[in-house]
């Protein structure tokens, strides 16, 4: 949080912090005024279930943005990674290796398109849309003709994403606080979270000042292909599927819940902890919509709404309070 | 960055004092190469692919892609994306049914619509859609919002009122007879009216972008935006009739699909914001903006098409056609810029 030269925090910046988290509350009170069921515990652990894919994509996310670039592939490395560790455990490969496994195939889709956004130079838009058509493609390729799902997997996949680990939850989804408590840290405290924010604030200044700019993005490009495999392999755990579609619009979801908190995609600022509140926002309203009796045909209009709303908020506090 | 030299050449003459064709000439003609040499291929590897019924297929299917594709490479050399087409297509197809369905006083059903007479149905459903256009221009060209997450959201809010509108299927009963005649309408084999359309509209696409101040400006905004702006062009309006006018042409796709199908299925248009994107890149358009034709995106589309036909005619899984799109894309913006600095050391 930005303070004031005199050290106090100033108010309106404390506003801009905040609104999203009042946004939340506002979701959450509509929905328990509407329906008694929506603050029930077995609910909450649901959406707190549901969402631990998309707080494990949009923790580094927010990162990528920050730093002015964009990763549109994310839906589908989730949907590839849900294959193959599918496939891998299904092949007799314990939990945990299939998992390891699949977090290195994470890691090289995310050095793919690393390369070809830093290296070959290509509009990020464009490479991360390839790399989705070939992750989703490849996923297709590997699951059985027909129904396109690799089910009946071993006993206790769901361990991961779906048991309860402490206080009902899974441990995926301690996984994931951990992981984004580690990413406020790298962006608060590390030089790549200050080379990130340098290189979205003014790519060409950053360069000048000595960061390396192409291999700061295509570290976070790879840090958002590993957890985007993780998310994929929580997905696999919490379906117990592999289902190369299964990711589809988590990139859309992505981007919302950024804009949601406040992050700036000119780059330059934002932050990784009130990304996680828009992932609430959202798991909220899905949930919500489903407890209130909506039909599933609703989602789309509501997450283009969303999006709508979040970038008008973004574009008043910005403009109105700021200034 | 990409060199600037590369984008200012484009908008000097096709052939150059020094008799040299121009960079956009030079990359028009070896796309279009590489599209003769693809077929050449298809037609000795590809069995029955040589073959008047199969070739006019080719063209009937990949005219609806054109027709959004001019949009979309307009949009593109100006140096902005627009990823709502595919969502457009589907709201255009449901609304266009939905308008016009009998208004009969039974309960909401899949089978009454408003009762209007088709005409104005499929005026009042391009309204809507050039509507949507307009939203992306307001946040694009007048909050500064980058065009990817503006028009995704969009494409969302298309898509969801199309889903809304059909209850997640499709609207295909109560249609007055008139419904289908746009659509099914043939001239000769599969030559039918979206085909003749779509001539019409490269044709007066290849002359606006050639021989009006529109399109050179459109040019001019897409290599410099700065400079475009300091020289008097009024960027924000260009750029928002553009937004317009590709949504436009995606309701014209959209009303023709529904036609042609008989049916307003919500789930029209899927993916084809990113074929789109692939056949107007295929066809030599600079992702950064500033160079590229729609006569490239036409061969692209081409390009795409006879290597969509192939992979399904030799028996090949369809997942391999998300395969083809992806490392084509990748494949033609690499081997493009290769090409491009040979030619200019």
């Amino acid at each position: 949080m930005h303070t004031t030269i005199n050290g106090r925090i100033s108010w309106k910046t404390l506003i801009k912090s905040l609104y999203v988290l009042g946004l939340l509350l506002l979701i959450v009170l509509i929905f328990t005024l509407v329906s008694r069921k929506f603050l029930g515990i077995p609910n909450i652990v649901n959406i707190l279930r549901q969402a631990v894919p998309a707080i494990m994509i949009g923790g580094p996310f927010t990162l990528l943005m920050i730093s002015g670039n964009i990763d549109l592939s994310v839906g589908g490395v989730v949907g590839l990674t849900s294959v193959i560790y599918a496939l891998l455990v299904k092949a007799g490969i314990s939990f945990l290796g299939a998992g390891l496994l699949t977090l290195l195939l994470g890691l090289l889709i995310g050095y793919l398109n690393g390369f070809l956004v830093m290296k070959l130079r290509i509009v990020p838009v464009i490479a991360t849309l390839a790399t989705m058509n070939l992750c989703i493609g490849f996923g297709k390729l590997l699951s059985p003709k027909g129904i396109g799902l690799i089910r009946n997997l071993p006993e206790g996949v769901e361990k991961f994403a779906r048991a309860s680990f402490i206080l009902r939850l899974p441990a995926a989804f301690y996984l994931s606080v951990l992981l984004i408590i580690i990413l406020v840290l790298v962006q608060r405290k590390t030089i790549l979270g200050k080379y990130t924010a340098a290189i979205g604030g003014n790519r060409v200044a950053a360069e000048l000042s000595g960061v390396n700019s192409i291999k700061t993005v295509w570290t976070l490009y790879v840090i958002v292909g590993f957890c985007s495999a993780l998310a994929g392999v929580a997905r696999a755990s919490y379906l117990s599927l592999g289902d190369p579609e299964t990711g589809m619009g988590m990139e859309l979801n992505a981007i919302i819940a950024v804009l949601l908190g406040g992050t700036n995609f000119f780059g330059g600022e934002g932050s990784v902890s009130r990304t996680v509140v828009g992932v609430l926002i959202l798991t909220c309203l899905s949930a919500g919509m489903q407890v209130i009796g909506m039909p599933p045909y609703w989602q789309s209009l509501v997450k283009g709404v969303v999006l709508i709303i979040a970038l008008v908020i973004d574009i008043l506090v910005k403009e109105k309070i700021i200034d | 960055m990409e060199c600037p030299e590369n984008r200012d050449l484009n908008l000097k003459p096709a052939v150059t004092v020094s008799g040299r064709i121009s960079n956009l000439t030079f990359i028009n003609l070896s796309m279009l190469a590489v599209l003769l040499v693809v077929f050449a291929a298809a037609s000795l590897l590809v069995p029955r692919f040589f073959n008047i019924n199969n070739i006019s297929n080719l063209i009937a299917q990949q005219a609806e892609l054109i027709i959004i594709g001019i949009g979309v490479t307009f949009l593109l050399v100006s140096g902005y994306i627009d990823m709502s087409v595919g969502g457009i297509i589907s709201m255009a197809a449901v609304l266009s049914a939905y308008f016009c369905q009998s208004a009969s006083a039974a309960s909401f059903s899949l089978g009454s619509g408003l009762g209007m007479s088709y005409p104005l149905a499929i005026s009042l459903t391009l309204l809507c859609c050039m509507a949507i256009g307009a939203i992306n221009a307001f946040f694009v060209v007048r909050m500064r919002i980058a065009s990817v997450i503006v028009t995704l959201g969009s494409m969302a809010i298309s898509r969801g009122i199309a889903m809304i509108l059909a209850k997640g299927a499709q609207r295909n009963t109560g249609m007055p007879t008139e419904f289908r005649f746009l659509g099914q309408f043939t001239l000769i084999g599969t030559i039918n009216l979206t085909v003749l359309l779509m001539l019409v509209l490269v044709i007066a696409a290849l002359i606006v972008e050639k021989k009006t101040v529109f399109g050179r400006r459109t040019y001019l905004i897409g290599a410099n935006p700065v400079a475009a702006k300091l020289s008097g062009i009024r960027v924000e309006r260009q750029v928002s009739s553009l937004y317009i006018l590709s949504a436009l042409l995606a309701g014209i796709t959209g009303v023709l699909m529904a036609s042609k199908f008989n049916s307003g299925n919500c789930s029209l248009g899927t993916g084809n914001e990113f074929d789109a994107l692939v056949i107007t890149v295929l066809g030599g358009t600079s992702v950064v903006g500033g160079f590229g034709s729609v006569s490239g995106t036409v061969v692209g589309a081409f390009i795409l098409g006879i290597l969509s036909t192939s992979v399904n005619m030799l028996g090949f899984p369809p997942a391999l056609q998300m395969l083809v799109r992806g490392s084509v894309t990748i494949i033609a913006i690499l081997a493009q810029r290769l090409a491009l600095d040979k030619r200019n050391v």
